[in-house]
Formats: C-alpha cells, sequence, structure tokens
C-alpha cells in the first residue's frame, strides 16, 4: 500500500520484542506505511538498518529495554509519549520459549518466561493505557500462541504464559472498550523465526509443515497481515477476540 | 485500475441487505465481479444498482439455497458471464423466534434447512468449481450464538453451530486443495433481520438496550462485518482457515 493511502500513516506505535521475527518485521511494515515506530527489545535490531538510512522516512527508534523492569517500561513510555505527543497502536511480541521438560524446569526459568511473556505484557499495557485513554483512541495487540489453548510438550511454562495473555488482553478490553481503545490478541502456529530453532532442527521446523492442513508453517508475513488487520479499521467492530493464524493446524 | 477479465468473481447469497448487501458493495469496491442472490428482488436489485453505480460489476439472480439444482445452474451462468468463481460469501439466512416447548416442527425445520442444507449445497457446488483450479476462499455467517447459545431461538442458535461445524470440516477437507474456509461470527448488527425480531416501536429501546450491554457501547453496523469478509477473502488471510471471526463488540470473548 503507499504511504499516501495508508490508515497507518501519522500513527505512533511502540513494539516490543522488535528486533526479532515477527515483531521485527511489524515494525518495518509499520514504518513502510508511514507511522513513527519505536521498538522495546533487550538486543538491537539486526535487520532494520540498511531500510532506516535509505529512507527519507523518520527512522524507528530503538530503546534498550527489559519488559519485566517496571521503572524501565514507565521510562520509556513516558520518553516515547513526550517526544511523539501521544502512543496511538501497541504491540507486544516479546517473548522467550525454551523448550524444557517439567521436572527439568527451575524456578527461574519459569518465573524469567512469565516475567517477559506475560508481566512484561500487563506493564507495557498499563503504560500504553496511560497515555492512550486521555485521546480517547488506542490500538493493542497481544501476541498470545496456538500454545495457550493445545498445550504442548516440554512448554508448560511458555503455554501457562500466553494462556495469561489472552486472559489480560480480554478483561483489559472489557475494561476500556467504551473509550474507543480495543485490545485483541493474535495466537500463531509454528512460525519460521528464530524462536523455534531454539529446539528444532532445520529440517524439523520445515517438517512441521507436513501435518498442517495448509501444509506449510507459517510466514512472518502472515501475521504482519493479522496484526495490521487488527491495528487497522477493518476490524473496527473486534475488541476482545483472538485472531488464530496458525494454517488450519487448531481450530478452537 | 483493475483489468476486468483478470479480476477475481466472488458469489454473494443473502445479497439483498444486510451483511450481504454490505459485503457485496465492499468486495466490488476491491474490484471484484460480484454474483449475486436472495429471494428479495427489490433488494437483490438495489445492491446491484448501488454496485453499478460505483462502477462496479455485479450480476444477480434469484435463488432459494435449499434449490440444489437451482444453484447448479446459477454457478453455471455465473461462470459463463464471468469465467470463474474464486470466492464464496454463503451467508443467505432468515431468523425466528420462540420458545422450544411451542415451536412447530416447521418452524425448527425452515431454519436448519435454509442456513445448514443450504450453505452446504452453496458450498459443494463452488467448491467443485474453486478445486478445479486449485484456489479459492469461502466465508460463512455463521454468529456469536454458535458460542453461546441463544434464548428462544433455538432453531437460529442450532443452526448458526452447524454452520461453524461446517466450516471447520470443509477447512479441513480442502486446504490440501487450496481453499481456505473461515467463519464470521457477528455479534448484534443494525439489519433488517436483527430489526424483524422485534416491532418497529420496540427498536429505540432495544438499540438502547445493545448500547448499555456491549462493551463497544455501540450497535454493530453491516460494514463492520463487510471488512472482515473482504480480509479472510483476500491473500491477507492466506494462512488462516477452520476459524471464527467475531467482529461483536465485544460481546463474547473466548
Amino acid at each position: 500500500m503507499a504511504e499516501g493511502s495508508s490508515e497507518h500513516k501519522g500513527r505512533v506505535a511502540v513494539i516490543t520484542g522488535g528486533s526479532g521475527g515477527i515483531g521485527n518485521a511489524i515494525a518495518d511494515r509499520l514504518q513502510l506505511e508511514g507511522a513513527s515506530v519505536t521498538v522495546m527489545d533487550l538486543v538491537p535490531r539486526a535487520g532494520g538498518a540498511k531500510l532506516e538510512s535509505s529512507s527519507s522516512r523518520p527512522p524507528i527508534s530503538f530503546y534498550q529495554v527489559d519488559v519485566a523492569q517496571e521503572r524501565e517500561v514507565d521510562t520509556t513510555f513516558k520518553s516515547v509519549a513526550t517526544r511523539e505527543g501521544k502512543i496511538d497502536y501497541l504491540i507486544c511480541c516479546a517473548a522467550i520459549f525454551h523448550a524444557t521438560p517439567f521436572l527439568q524446569l527451575s524456578g527461574d526459568e519459569w518465573r524469567r518466561t512469565l516475567d517477559i511473556n506475560l508481566n512484561g505484557a500487563f506493564l507495557c499495557c498499563r503504560e500504553a493505557i496511560r497515555h492512550m485513554r486521555p485521546h480517547r483512541f488506542g490500538r493493542i495487540v497481544l501476541f498470545s500462541s496456538m500454545l495457550a489453548r493445545t498445550g504442548g510438550k516440554n512448554s508448560a511454562h511458555y503455554s501457562a504464559s500466553k494462556g495469561g495473555v489472552l486472559g489480560l488482553a480480554r478483561s483489559l478490553a472489557l475494561e476500556v472498550a467504551g473509550e474507543n481503545i480495543r485490545v485483541n490478541t493474535i495466537s500463531p502456529g509454528v512460525t519460521d523465526t528464530p524462536q523455534p530453532r531454539d529446539h528444532l532442527s532445520e529440517e524439523e521446523l520445515y517438517g512441521r509443515g507436513a501435518s498442517i492442513p495448509l501444509g506449510r508453517i507459517g510466514r512472518v508475513e502472515d501475521m504482519v497481515e493479522g496484526c495490521l488487520f487488527l491495528l487497522g479499521e477493518d476490524s473496527s467492530y473486534f475488541t476482545g477476540q483472538d485472531l488464530r493464524i496458525n494454517g488450519g493446524a487448531s481450530l478452537w | 485500475m483493475v483489468v476486468r477479465n483478470v479480476s477475481n468473481v466472488s458469489i454473494i447469497t443473502g445479497a439483498a441487505s444486510g451483511l450481504g448487501r454490505a459485503a457485496a458493495i465492499r468486495l466490488a469496491k476491491r474490484g471484484d465481479r460480484v454474483a449475486l442472490c436472495d429471494l428479495s428482488e427489490v433488494g437483490l436489485k438495489e445492491t446491484c444498482s448501488i454496485i453499478r453505480g460505483n462502477g462496479g460489476a455485479a450480476i444477480r439472480a434469484i435463488v432459494d439455497v435449499r434449490d440444489d439444482a437451482a444453484i447448479k445452474n446459477w454457478y453455471g451462468d455465473v461462470v459463463k458471464q464471468f469465467g470463474k468463481i474464486d470466492y464464496l460469501f454463503s451467508n443467505a439466512g432468515v431468523t425466528s423466534r420462540g420458545a422450544v416447548s411451542d415451536m412447530e416442527f416447521e418452524e425448527w425445520r425452515r431454519l436448519i434447512d435454509t442456513h445448514v442444507t443450504g450453505s452446504f449445497h452453496v458450498c459443494q457446488a463452488a467448491l467443485a468449481h474453486m478445486v478445479e483450479h486449485g484456489s479459492g476462499a469461502i466465508v460463512v455467517t455463521s454468529s456469536d450464538y454458535a458460542v453461546i447459545g441463544m434464548r428462544y431461538a433455538s432453531n437460529y442458535a442450532a443452526a448458526k453451530t452447524a454452520l461453524y461445524a461446517l466450516t471447520k470440516a470443509l477447512a479441513v477437507e480442502f486446504a490440501p486443495r487450496g481453499v481456505r474456509v473461515n467463519a464470521v461470527g457477528p455479534g448484534p448488527i443494525d439489519t433488517p433481520l436483527l430489526r424483524s425480531r422485534g416491532t418497529p416501536a420496540e427498536w429505540q429501546d432495544r438499540v438502547r438496550d445493545y448500547e448499555a450491554r456491549l462493551p463497544m457501547q455501540r450497535l454493530g453496523r453491516p460494514e463492520d462485518v463487510a471488512s472482515v469478509v473482504d480480509f479472510l477473502l483476500s491473500d491477507r488471510a492466506s494462512y488462516i482457515t477452520g476459524q471464527l471471526l467475531q467482529p461483536n463488540g465485544g460481546q463474547v470473548m473466548w
């Protein structure tokens, strides 16, 4: 879509986990559509540098932030809101997942997973809502996972954290629905990003496609399109909904 | 601009009003050539003239979706005129009100026949065309009530829940052949169908009741659903199949 005609032009977007897989691609796409994009992540963005330097569009701002640290999150949102005057979109992609058999899960790994995946989403939502509320406009997309419903071997910590995201999103959606702030989630199936490569070989990862009705694993672009749908006016009557982008791998 | 002979062809049933009309207008605006059916000739003509007024291409036919032979004949005409069938919005439906204890079997069957059997016929015949060229997408109009049930409309709730099940079954059966099948589950939308569940005099009270009850504090518009149909019947949703998307103002979350 040409920048001039995009409904995202001029929107101020904050993306957590924007240095990795899905978040990185959403950041690039929103910048292309003319939005003002801020990325929060533990590590700097990898692929964005070329586009940023060669483009006439404003560069993507990067903040090195641990989303589980309350003060870091608060400070960052204040800084973005001061610079941009508002915050329109929050997209929470920050997540960690190291596949671990249940009895080998340490308390530290359990807590760290819930900290980043769930508590981080809470802290970012709370700050974002504080800045969205005075403008009576806000669109929030939280990334859950197909595993929130189906569960999965070696993923009790991850599944629990992503189930928590669904509960957070729905309750928040109910609280702010009357203020023109919509909160929705995306539950991807297995997707072609660095994350599953933590515990799957290339062959295993692509091999997963064989058991999925549409015959392939998800692509980052599939998630980007779903996210833009939920941010935009095409989903004008959606709130508290979960968009399940999984190739038919799970039908509920 | 869209080149006429390569643009997509979309079938929309129940296109004389409400969701069907809004979806037809929306799909025609993006460049699809649309083939519309309904039982109401007046409404259907109106939908067509709105689309042609916008510069779109639309053809229409009076078809009862319960009539398998009539559907196949009509699809034959559509393919003759437009060359192919890419997308289907299976939307034709009727409403009903009444306690189970008082429900005549005929009234039960009218809802099941129109929604479920009708959608089966409409999808089956369209899938034959889609499978031939190895691609296509279908959206079926289900309802929030497929998830939460509905008081005094057991036949409507059963029909809409059956449509969700049909959607999932078709999705897994036809995914390997390149066709995606999804459902929309709208909440209360301001359509003639919703208005017909009460008297005109009660309408304003009902609207106020919806505004008080719905999290988004407003009744849905047909356009809120048409944009979702547009999304699902496009490559933007190429990895989504077997799902129920609910433009419902937050009425149901699950």
